[in-house]
């Protein structure tokens, strides 16, 4: 096996959440490694809409079949079409990516529950609701790929940012538990750390970033195709025994006191 | 028995390496007022006489002995002092270590020797004083070891070497400690202290008054004092090859350097 083992032709993936650039990075990255990428939101908010449907429209550049679909990823029924109309337009679904990312830093007093239920239940309950729906026709062919992209604050906390750090070590751990789960059903689950991004909503302000550049030992932050990158790997069959990892793609910052 | 009185030391005996100042002579001091005698060890015979009279001013036996931790053999012989004057040892306090400015350089200018230092002070010296102690401890059918690491010992820094891969090997020596000796009735755990600048106006001000720390200020030696009696005693007997952090909630953060996200409502048509 050489490199024709990242080779993903003929293969079948669907990445959820179009808000976020890692997820928009990582269908194009699939889609370049040959692979036929479904692309959903996670949100139906016109904004996510847009990204998905200009997602799309760069996956077909690269002559790969495709769609843009619209979910909102807290339906149980809509994540259930999802996963058949993938099956249905580009066949049997073998590569899951959750990209889920609903962003959201308020100090914890000023937080309603509402708002933390919907922190928690569109960034770790909609990846419970996307594998579970997946694992259908995973479980069928004995053979499936569950990538789910966290945040390096599934690892560190941040003030203001309880909420989101929970519900990222939630996929975390999540991540660990369904790969011991499905360790002998042929579906593998790993999850890629993402480092400081460019885009990402959690910077904030200029003075921020400009604080984060000198902390951050690579002294510059990641552009989302260098984390999504690493989908390819832990989508092909070249990882065929990895499972239950998270590999950081963080320019070193998690090294760092 | 009661809570607080598990924590009594009465009638036990301690070494600590590095017992000199700062952490190590708090650490001693913390012990003693627990009620336990102590053996001071450090390189200058002053500092830990000094250390001795504190101790004995809180009503404990102290033997100050003279020991460098990288010498085997002067480790050797500090522990057959101790037996010779106590007669036993139930806790031993590896707490001896550091790093000097001078070896804080890019790696391809680090020498030989340098290297060799760095991981026998902080590292080897460790090794030694187990391998002296354990017998004992075997003999009286239990004790307790405590090592100190870093906040080096599970993150790195620019321009160190020696410190945190030595600081880093500590964790798992002493994991490997834990597990081999855990039907002997020997607990080995870890402390991992934060930034303690010893009242050092220098150090205060390299590390800028802890002003990056998540509590905004730097760590006080006798702060650290109650967590050493703590692994010391018999409340915590079950607990094997743990790292405890005392570090004001640097480790807990640290991937940015406010630690304060931008406050960030959920977007429109996402609530």
């Amino acid at each position: 096996m050489g490199v024709e083992a990242f080779s993903l032709r003929d293969k079948v993936a669907l990445v959820i959440g179009m808000a976020n650039p890692l997820g928009q990075a990582a269908a194009l990255a699939l889609a370049e490694a040959g692979a036929q990428v479904a692309v959903a939101t996670a949100l139906p908010t016109p904004r996510e809409e847009a990204a998905a449907h200009a997602c799309a429209q760069a996956i077909r550049a690269l002559g790969c079949h495709t769609f843009a679909h619209t979910l909102d990823t807290t339906s149980e029924q809509a994540v259930a079409a999802l996963i058949e109309r993938t099956g249905a337009t580009l066949g049997s679904l073998e590569i899951l990516v959750n990209a889920h990312d609903l962003p959201f830093a308020k100090p914890l007093l000023e937080i309603t529950p509402a708002e933390w239920q919907r922190v928690l239940e569109v960034n770790l309950t909609g990846v419970y609701l996307a594998c579970r729906a997946a694992s259908t026709p995973m479980l069928t062919r004995g053979k499936g790929r569950i990538i789910n992209v966290v945040s390096l604050l599934a690892e560190r906390g941040m003030a203001h940012g309880s909420a989101y750090c929970a519900a990222q070590a939630g996929v975390l751990n999540l991540t660990r538990a369904l790969a011991l789960e499905w360790a002998r059903a042929g579906i593998t689950v790993n999850a890629i750390g993402a480092g400081w991004t460019e885009g990402m909503d959690l910077i904030g302000n200029d003075s921020l970033y400009q604080q984060l550049v000198r902390y951050l030992p690579s002294k510059r932050l990641a552009q989302p195709r260098e984390i999504s990158d690493a989908v390819v790997y832990l989508a092909a069959d070249a990882s065929a025994f990895l499972t239950g990892q998270v590999i950081w793609v963080d320019g070193g910052v998690l090294s760092r006191l | 028995m009661g809570v607080l009185e598990k924590l009594q030391l009465g009638g036990k005996v301690a070494i600590m390496t590095g017992a000199g100042r700062g952490l190590g002579r708090a650490m001693a001091l913390a012990l003693a007022e627990a009620g336990a005698d102590v053996v001071a060890a450090a390189r200058t015979q002053a500092q830990i006489e000094e250390t001795a009279a504190l101790v004995r001013a809180r009503g404990r036996r102290c033997l100050a002995i003279a020991t460098d931790v990288t010498d085997s053999a002067a480790v050797t012989a500090m522990v057959g002092a101790t037996i010779a004057e106590f007669g036993r040892i139930d806790i031993l306090v590896n707490n001896a270590g550091g790093a000097t400015s001078g070896w804080n350089k890019p790696l391809e200018a680090i020498t030989d020797a340098q290297w060799r230092m760095g991981i026998d002070v902080n590292l080897t010296g460790a090794f030694y004083c187990c391998r002296a102690v354990l017998p004992h401890m075997l003999r009286q059918g239990g004790g307790k070891i405590i090592n100190i690491t870093s906040g080096l010992g599970v993150r790195a820094m620019r321009h160190n070497y020696m410190y945190t891969t030595a600081k880093a090997g500590l964790i798992n020596f002493t994991r490997a400690l834990a597990l081999n000796y855990a039907d002997k009735n020997i607990q080995a755990n870890l402390i991992l202290p934060g930034i303690f600048p010893h009242d050092d106006p220098a150090l205060l001000q390299f590390w800028q008054g802890g002003k990056f720390i998540p509590v905004g200020r730097p760590g006080k030696d006798e702060e650290l004092g109650p967590l050493c009696v703590f692994l010391a005693s018999d409340l915590s007997s079950y607990m094997n090859g743990a790292v405890i952090a005392l570090e004001g909630g640097g480790l807990a953060g640290g991937q940015v350097p406010t630690g304060f996200a931008p406050i960030l409502p959920l977007p429109e048509g996402a609530g």
